[in-house]
C-alpha cells in the first residue's frame, strides 16, 4: 500500500506582477493561447516557481513537520494537498478523508450564530449533518463557548472565532489533517489543548502535515520535518532538520556587534580540550571558550553568557561575570579568552550561545555575538520542559505492598 | 487527439462532476441555507422583495400597457405581465446572484477545497426559493380572475427544469467569467436589461415579424417563459417546436458549460 501522502516531483509556479482581470485583458491572452504560447509546465514571462521538485511522502500515523522561512513555499504546499492548487509538473496524491486546519475559521459567516456556522463548517470539511448534529455539544465544549452558541458569529471574538474553527476540524475523522500554523490562535491553555489532541490524532494513525514557524511545537508533534526554501533544503528527523535551518537562519540574521572589545572567536568544547561535534548527553560538562579582542582601552566592562532555545529563542540562562571576577585589572589593547564552563543541564533539542561584552555603569554593548555556537541535546526520557533536573524515581515502599497491587495474594503474617 | 478520447475525457468528466456534487450535497444544503437565512435577517423584507418587485412592475406595466398602448393578449394582462415577470425574475436574479457567486466567496475559493460548482448552484436554489414564496401572489391573481390550470399543470415541472437546466448553465459561464474578468457584472448589468425586451416578459414576441422577430423567438428564455403561460393559464402542452428546441439546447450548454467550469475550477484560486 502507497503512502497516504506522497509528493513526487512537484513544481508549481505563480505570476508575478500585476494581476490582468479587465475583459480588454482577454484579447491579448486570447491571442498568446491561440499562438500556443501559454505553456502549463514551462516558466513563461513574469513567472516564478513557488516550489520547484519536492518529493516526500507520509505513512499512516506519521507525522511530518514542514519549515522554512517566509515564502519558501510552505502554504503552496498545504494548497497543492489540499487540491486548492493543482502541481504544473509532478504529482501529488493524498489519500483518504483529509481534514484541513487551514485558516480555521474561513467558512464563518459573521451574520449567523455559531450553531448555523458550525453546521455550515462542517459541511464545508465533508461533514454530515447528521455527524455534526451527533458530535455538536463535544464540538462546543470543546471550543468553549457554550453559552455563545446562539450568537451572531461577529459579536465573538476573534479567539472564540479560531477556537469554535478549531474545535469543528478537532472533530472531524480525518485519514489525513494538514495543519498550517493554527497553534498562533488561542491562549495558552487552548494552545496545549490543541496540541494534545494533534498528538492523539497521531496515536490515532491519522497521517499529519503541520507547517509552522513554532519550531518548539513541530518538535513536540513530528518525527520527521522538510525543510523548505522553494526547493527542498533537507528532509529527515526533526531534530537534524530543526538544527540546519536554525543555522542557516543565524547566518541571515546573526547580531555582531563589534565596539571597544570585540569578540573574535568562540569555540565549544569538551572539558578535554576536544571541540563537541556530535549532539551531547544532558548533564555533560562543557566549555565554551570565547577569545576577545579590546581595541580601545576601557574599564569597569562585565561578560555575559546566554544560553537560548533555538525553537522558540527561549533564554534558558543568562550570566554575568565582571572584569574583576575573571582577574581581569585592566583592559589595554590586546587578545585574551575566557572559558565559560558549564554544565548542560537541559533536556533534549537545540540550542545556541550568545555573549557579549558591556560596559557596566552605562549599560553599553562592547561587544556582541549570537550565535556564539551550538549544541544539540539528546536523551529520550523527558517529555516536555527545558531544564534537565536529573530525576530518579525509585519504589520506597515495601515489596509486599507491590505484590498486593499486582494481585497476588498477600502472605499472612 | 482522435474523436473517440474527446468524447471518452467528456465522459469521465462528466462523472467526476455529478459525483463530486453529490459528495458534497450537504455543503450544497448547507450554502442555500446559510444565504436564506442570511436573506431573512438583513433585509427587513426578506422574501418580501421577491413578492415586490414583480408586483411593483406588474403594477406600472399595466398601466401602460392597458391605458397607454392597449395590447391584446388571450389572458387578463396584469395576470400575464406578472407570470412573465416573476418567471424572468427568477432567471435575471439567480444571474445577478451568479456573476458574485465565486467573488463573494473569494475566502471559501481560495482557502477550502470543494467543488465549486456548489456557489453557483446554491445561488439558483436560493432564487428559486424566493420564486415560489412569490408564486403565492400568482395563485391569488389567479383566483382572482377565475383562471386555473388543467391537466397541463403537470408539464409544469418539466418547464420548472428546463428553466433551472438553462440558468445553471449561464450562471456557471458568468460566474467564472466574473472571477477571471472582474467587469463582466458590468457587461452582465447590461446585457440582462436588454435581454428582458427581447424575451415575452411583457408582451408575446410573436407580435414581432422579420429579422427581429425570428431572432427573439430564438431566445431560450422566451420558449421557457411561454412555456409556463401555456401550462398554467391557456392550458395545453407546453412542448412546441420552439420549446423542444430550447430544452436540448439548455442541456447542451449545461454539459458544456459544466465541463469548461470543472476544467478552469483548479486555476481559479490562483486568479483572485
Amino acid at each position: 500500500m502507497s503512502a497516504p501522502v506522497v509528493f513526487d516531483g512537484v513544481w508549481k509556479k505563480f505570476k508575478q506582477g500585476e494581476r490582468h482581470d479587465s475583459l480588454r485583458d482577454l484579447i491579448p491572452s486570447a491571442i498568446r493561447a491561440l499562438a500556443g504560447r501559454n505553456s502549463f509546465t514551462d516558466l513563461q514571462t513574469e513567472e516564478f516557481w513557488a516550489v520547484e521538485d519536492v518529493s516526500f511522502a507520509v505513512g499512516a500515523g506519521e507525522a511530518l513537520g514542514i519549515i522554512g522561512p517566509n515564502g519558501a513555499g510552505k502554504s503552496t504546499i498545504l494548497k497543492l494537498l489540499t487540491r486548492i492548487l493543482r502541481p504544473n509538473r509532478g504529482r501529488c496524491a493524498v489519500s483518504g478523508r483529509v481534514g484541513a486546519l487551514i485558516e480555521i475559521a474561513a467558512g464563518f459567516h459573521p451574520d449567523l450564530t455559531g450553531r448555523e456556522n458550525t453546521y455550515l463548517q462542517g459541511a464545508l470539511m465533508g461533514m454530515t449533518r447528521a455527524e455534526v448534529a451527533a458530535k455538536f455539544d463535544e464540538i462546543v465544549e470543546f471550543a468553549g463557548i457554550n453559552a455563545f452558541v446562539d450568537t451572531q458569529v461577529k459579536r465573538y471574538s476573534s479567539g472564540m472565532n479560531a477556537r469554535l474553527g478549531f474545535s469543528i476540524a478537532a472533530h472531524l475523522d480525518p485519514d489525513v489533517l494538514i495543519i498550517d500554523e493554527v497553534l498562533s490562535v488561542g491562549d495558552m491553555a487552548f494552545q496545549e489543548k490543541c496540541l494534545q489532541r494533534m498528538r492523539r490524532f497521531k496515536s490515532q494513525g491519522v497521517t499529519i502535515v503541520f507547517v509552522s514557524h513554532n519550531l518548539q511545537a513541530v518538535t513536540e508533534l513530528c518525527d520527521r520535518a522538510l525543510y523548505l526554501n522553494r526547493r527542498p533544503c533537507l528532509i529527515g528527523a526533526s531534530s537534524d532538520v530543526i538544527s540546519r535551518y536554525v543555522k542557516d537562519s543565524f547566518a541571515v540574521s546573526s547580531e555582531a556587534h563589534q565596539g571597544e572589545v570585540q569578540i573574535a572567536s568562540a569555540e565549544l568544547l569538551h572539558p578535554d580540550g576536544t571541540a563537541v561535534l556530535d549532539a551531547v548527553a544532558p548533564g555533560a560538562r562543557l566549555r565554551l571558550s570565547v577569545t576577545f579582542e579590546v581595541v580601545k582601552a576601557i574599564d569597569d566592562v562585565m561578560f555575559a553568557f546566554g544560553v537560548h532555545r533555538s525553537t522558540d529563542q527561549l533564554l534558558v540562562y543568562e550570566g554575568h561575570f565582571s572584569q574583576h571576577e575573571l582577574g581581569l585589572t585592566t583592559l589595554t589593547p590586546g587578545r585574551f579568552t575566557v572559558c565559560f564552563e558549564f554544565d548542560s543541564h537541559l533536556i533534549r533539542g537545540q540550542y545556541y550561545f550568545a555573549v557579549f561584552a558591556a560596559h557596566r555603569p552605562t549599560q553599553r554593548y562592547l561587544g556582541r555575538l549570537r550565535p556564539a555556537g551550538h549544541i544539540t541535546i539528546s536523551e529520550s526520557r523527558t517529555w516536555g520542559g527545558v531544564a534537565d533536573l536529573n530525576v530518579n524515581a525509585s519504589l520506597s515502599t515495601p515489596a509486599p505492598t507491590l505484590s498486593r497491587v499486582a494481585g497476588e495474594p498477600a502472605s499472612v503474617a | 487527439m482522435s474523436n473517440p478520447s474527446v468524447l471518452a475525457s467528456l465522459w469521465t468528466d462528466s462523472r467526476e462532476i455529478v459525483a463530486e456534487q453529490y459528495e458534497y450535497r450537504e455543503l450544497l444544503f448547507q450554502l442555500t441555507k446559510r444565504d436564506v437565512l442570511i436573506r431573512y435577517k438583513q433585509a427587513i423584507m426578506g422574501f418580501g422583495w421577491a413578492v415586490f418587485m414583480p408586483l411593483l412592475n406588474t403594477a406600472v406595466f399595466s398601466v401602460i400597457f392597458t391605458r397607454v398602448a392597449p395590447l391584446h393578449v388571450d389572458v387578463p394582462y396584469p395576470l400575464f405581465a406578472f407570470l412573465g415577470l416573476l418567471t424572468w425574475n427568477f432567471t435575471a436574479s439567480a444571474l445577478r446572484f451568479s456573476v458574485g457567486a465565486l467573488t463573494g466567496n473569494i475566502n471559501l475559493v481560495t482557502k477550502v477545497y470543494c467543488p465549486r460548482e456548489v456557489f453557483t448552484i446554491s445561488s439558483v436554489l436560493v432564487t428559486m426559493i424566493d420564486t415560489l414564496v412569490g408564486s403565492i401572489v400568482l395563485v391569488a391573481i389567479m383566483l382572482y380572475y377565475h383562471i386555473g390550470p388543467g391537466w397541463a399543470v403537470f408539464y409544469l415541472p418539466l418547464v420548472l427544469l428546463i428553466q433551472v437546466a438553462f440558468t445553471t448553465a449561464v450562471g456557471l459561464f458568468i460566474s467564472m467569467a466574473n472571477l477571471f474578468y472582474r467587469d463582466v457584472k458590468y457587461l452582465f448589468e447590461l446585457v440582462i436589461t436588454m435581454w428582458m425586451f427581447a424575451t415575452s416578459v411583457l408582451y408575446p414576441t410573436n407580435l414581432i415579424t422579420g429579422a427581429t422577430g425570428l431572432v427573439l423567438r430564438i431566445n431560450p428564455m422566451t420558449a421557457i417563459i411561454d412555456g409556463y403561460r401555456d401550462v398554467l393559464l391557456y392550458g395545453r402542452s407546453p412542448l412546441t417546436p420552439a420549446f423542444m428546441w430550447t430544452s436540448v439546447a439548455s442541456l447542451a450548454i449545461l454539459l458544456c458549460s459544466a465541463i469548461v467550469f470543472h476544467r478552469a475550477e483548479f486555476r481559479f484560486a490562483e486568479s483572485v
